[in-house]
């Protein structure tokens, strides 16, 4: 039988999730933060991400109730020491170099990554409670190296590409190419021929190297939702590969569209200012300076792409949180419902952006603020029999925040 | 059963931990030892029950507004579960009231003057650190960097020079000799009171290249690098080998006072401490910072090379006029072809930066024809 009264359904209750944080508020959180953290020499930044981590927390409230989160200090800066401690003998080692140290610190760097991923998430829902409840991920080392996979097939592929090349490759042909000044070899003329069916190798190994992507944070993120538990409740994940797939083909797709849409804006500004003529008169005499122009062009590509690409990284961002918050949910208690709107998700991270190179930086935390809140609003969460009745007990604290070290360093955000 | 003086009771759900159903409690704050202490009153329990948490058994939550409150705030107790505070205003008074004292990085959240004065101190603290604190500890760990690091690293990049834009030179065998021999006699000069080092024996040694503009410049280890340009340039000016000599002190005085192996210590301080600070803030404020920065220390060197230049010359009782109208001499050909004016320099202490990184090369060239250079410690 059913009591309560709130809801005309099967006794379904929709709260949605609110954000109640405000900008200036944490404009002023995060430039304590920087200013602790320069006068620290950066030991202050274990404190600073728990304070972010804080007030987003205590902001957020789900069915009336704030999250908490409650990682112990000591660990968390703990953890942070022995990470720098570690980044720091690798950078000694690659810059002393000290090839055969370097690389073994890369290669535990990817054996351990799936424990890291581990670890960080451990720690992550093991410090959120809700109405005091704590929030586990329970998973086992075995689960997680089995969802990892796709990392290892990823390395398989390179391997075995890597091979394949060489055997397709054409022989040399002995009469080496014109020498360039003083008996070097010019390393332009050098360079292997690359054969149509090499090329289309390399097309299918960049496919499924993509393909392994989409496949290790499909696993993850199912993993994650599936092992996920707050008192004696589990996860539900109901997304499929395919859903992933598809956005990210679409991501594809925005991606490209945008880049022509740069391209096509550049050439034009080009034109106009009749600047490429200018610059190509030019560039005969220049001498050293056609070194510091060609440096420049460079940086200029990079900073285009990584402009391009903020349409499409904003747009796999949003997709993605729809995905995901339209179908997790809590065992048969709970579900959850996302209402994100692409296009003002998209449109609201390109102001930001915009804004944030204009203040030289200074625009982050209200970026982060507004992007957050707009998420958090979007998503309901419907509960069937009222959110009293979970029942749980308080599990082991997490021993350490090595994992949120690292999985700071993998760029796993703490917050988003 | 007793009551505290002004018994502030504020309402609140308590959740043991165990269910995500609330209690509905009172709260009462007590003075501790160690800061306020909590009481929980459950009230909905026959018999009034209460228990006492210490300062330290209870997750203080911060305040991040004078004026605003999060709508419910919660209380973290540990082990024993959360509180919900409906009334934050009346929890923050109440918590004023029991002798809370705020730390500094909440006084800095929340009032205004203590964020500046925080930053005041802060700003003459870093500036202080950058200014003498990174210097000093470069000097402290270059001490500790053997010889051999510098050669190993010096023969990798003349190497690579050689492959890149470096010719050999064109100079007579003759004149090479001439130069080196001269170049021998300046060094012979070098007595204990003009190393900075006392126990630094580079091996010290002079090459010439072409295949770039007038320069000479300073590789750690010894090897000091002059190109036929410099030469010619001299030449041109109707300059006396004073003038090259002088050049070669200024170089010699970037070997002994190990200025690349300081600047990679230092650069790596200004990295690790400027990019993880200000890398949160914007990479390009981090960069641009780091930069800056790192071209002071680098004027600091030259300024360091000159006072040395200076002081071997005079030992050497050789003029350092003419290395200051070899100076001139450059810059009015660099000022002449513009188009020509090298933007990038990849070495460490190359002679041509000196005059970028100094932009009154006049004033400069001066000093060194009275034989002193600004900024010398004596």
């Amino acid at each position: 039988m059913n009591t309560n009264t709130r809801s005309a359904g099967a006794g379904i209750e929709a709260h949605k999730l609110a954000f109640s944080g405000r900008s200036f508020e944490f404009f002023r959180v995060w430039i304590v933060n920087v200013l602790l953290t320069i006068v620290t020499l950066g030991l202050y930044t274990p404190v600073a991400r728990r304070r972010t981590a804080r007030y987003f927390f205590d902001h957020t409230q789900v069915a009336g109730s704030p999250l908490e989160f409650t990682a112990q200090l000591r660990k968390m800066v703990l953890g942070f020491l022995i990470f720098a401690l570690l980044y720091l003998a690798f950078k000694i080692a690659s810059d002393t170099g000290q090839t055969t140290a370097a690389s073994i610190f890369i290669l535990a760097a990817a054996v351990m990554a799936p424990y890291i991923w581990g670890s960080a998430m451990r720690f992550r829902l093991g410090n959120t409670r809700w109405r005091g409840l704590q929030l586990q991920f329970s998973a086992s080392w075995k689960e997680v190296y089995l969802a990892s996979w796709p990392i290892f097939a990823m390395a398989a592929v390179w391997v075995l590409m890597t091979f394949a090349l060489k055997a397709l490759a054409p022989e040399q042909p002995t009469p080496r190419p014109p020498a360039g000044p003083r008996g070097l070899p010019n390393p332009a003329l050098s360079l292997p021929q690359v054969t149509l069916r090499m090329w289309a190798l390399i097309g299918l190994g960049v496919v499924l190297s993509v393909l392994c992507v989409i496949r290790l944070e499909f696993n993850y993120k199912s993993l994650l939702v599936l092992r996920a538990g707050i008192g004696n409740q589990r996860g539900r994940w109901k997304p499929v590969y395919s859903d992933f797939v598809k956005v990210w083909a679409a991501t594809i797709g925005v991606f490209l569209v945008s880049l022509l849409l740069a391209v096509g804006l550049l050439g034009l500004l080009a034109l106009m200012l009749g600047a490429s003529q200018a610059l190509l008169s030019n560039v005969r005499g220049m001498g050293p300076m056609l070194a510091v122009f060609i440096a420049l062009a460079f940086l200029a590509i990079v900073i285009g792409l990584i402009v391009a690409s903020a349409p499409a990284r904003a747009y796999r961002e949003a997709r993605m949180f729809q995905l995901i918050w339209n179908n997790v949910g809590l065992s048969q208690v709970a579900r959850f419902k996302c209402a994100l709107k692409t296009r003002s998700f998209v449109l609201l991270r390109l102001k930001n952006m915009l804004l944030t190179l204009l203040t030289l930086g200074l625009y982050r935390p209200f970026a982060k603020v507004s992007e957050y809140r707009m998420k958090v609003d979007s998503v309901t969460l419907h509960v069937k029999g009222g959110v009293d009745q979970l029942v749980g007990q308080l599990a082991r604290q997490q021993k350490e925040g090595l994992g949120d070290a690292l999985a700071d360093a993998a760029g796993l955000d703490l917050i988003g | 059963m007793q009551s505290p003086p002004s018994p502030a009771l504020i309402r609140a759900r308590w959740f043991n931990g165990q269910s995500s159903r609330g209690r509905d409690v009172l709260l009462t704050l007590e003075p501790g030892r160690q800061g306020p202490a909590l009481r929980v009153h459950v009230l909905d329990q026959a018999h009034a029950a209460s228990r006492r948490f210490e300062h330290t058994e209870v997750e203080w939550p911060p305040v991040w507004s004078q004026h605003r409150a999060p709508a419910v705030v919660t209380v973290a107790l540990f082990d024993a579960g959360s509180l919900e505070i409906d009334s934050p205003q009346a929890w923050q008074d109440a918590l004023a009231q029991a002798g809370e004292r705020p730390s500094l990085t909440q006084r800095m959240q929340t009032h205004w003057p203590a964020f500046l004065g925080v930053l005041l101190v802060a700003a003459i603290g870093v500036v202080a650190f950058y200014r003498y604190g990174t210097p000093w500890a470069a000097a402290q760990i270059t001490r500790q960097v053997p010889l051999s690091w510098e050669l190993s690293l010096t023969e990798r990049a003349l190497a690579q020079l050689d492959q890149g834009y470096l010719k050999p030179s064109k100079l007579s065998a003759e004149r090479q000799a001439e130069l080196r021999r001269q170049f021998d006699a300046l060094l012979g000069r070098l007595g204990p009171e003009l190393k900075r080092y006392p126990s630094y024996t580079p091996r010290f040694s002079l090459a010439f290249r072409s295949g770039m503009g007038a320069n000479a410049f300073a590789l750690p280890g010894g090897t000091v690098v002059m190109t036929d340009a410099l030469v010619e340039t001299a030449a041109k000016n109707g300059l006396s080998d004073d003038a090259l000599i002088g050049v070669l002190a200024h170089e010699i005085g970037h070997v002994v006072h190990r200025h690349t192996t300081r600047l990679v210590v230092e650069q790596g301080v200004l990295n690790m401490g400027l990019g993880l600070a200000l890398g949160d803030v914007s990479s390009l404020l981090s960069l641009g910072s780091t930069l800056l920065t790192g071209l002071a220390y680098r004027r600091q060197h030259e300024t360091e090379a000159d006072c040395f230049a200076v002081a071997l010359m005079q030992r050497a009782q050789r003029p350092t006029g003419p290395m200051a109208d070899l100076l001139l001499g450059i810059a009015a050909a660099r000022e002449g072809q513009r188009k020509d004016q090298p933007a990038k320099k990849a070495e460490r202490g190359s002679f041509s930066e000196w005059l970028s990184s100094h932009p009154d090369t006049r004033q400069r060239a001066e000093q060194l024809k009275a034989g002193q250079a600004s900024g010398c410690k004596t």
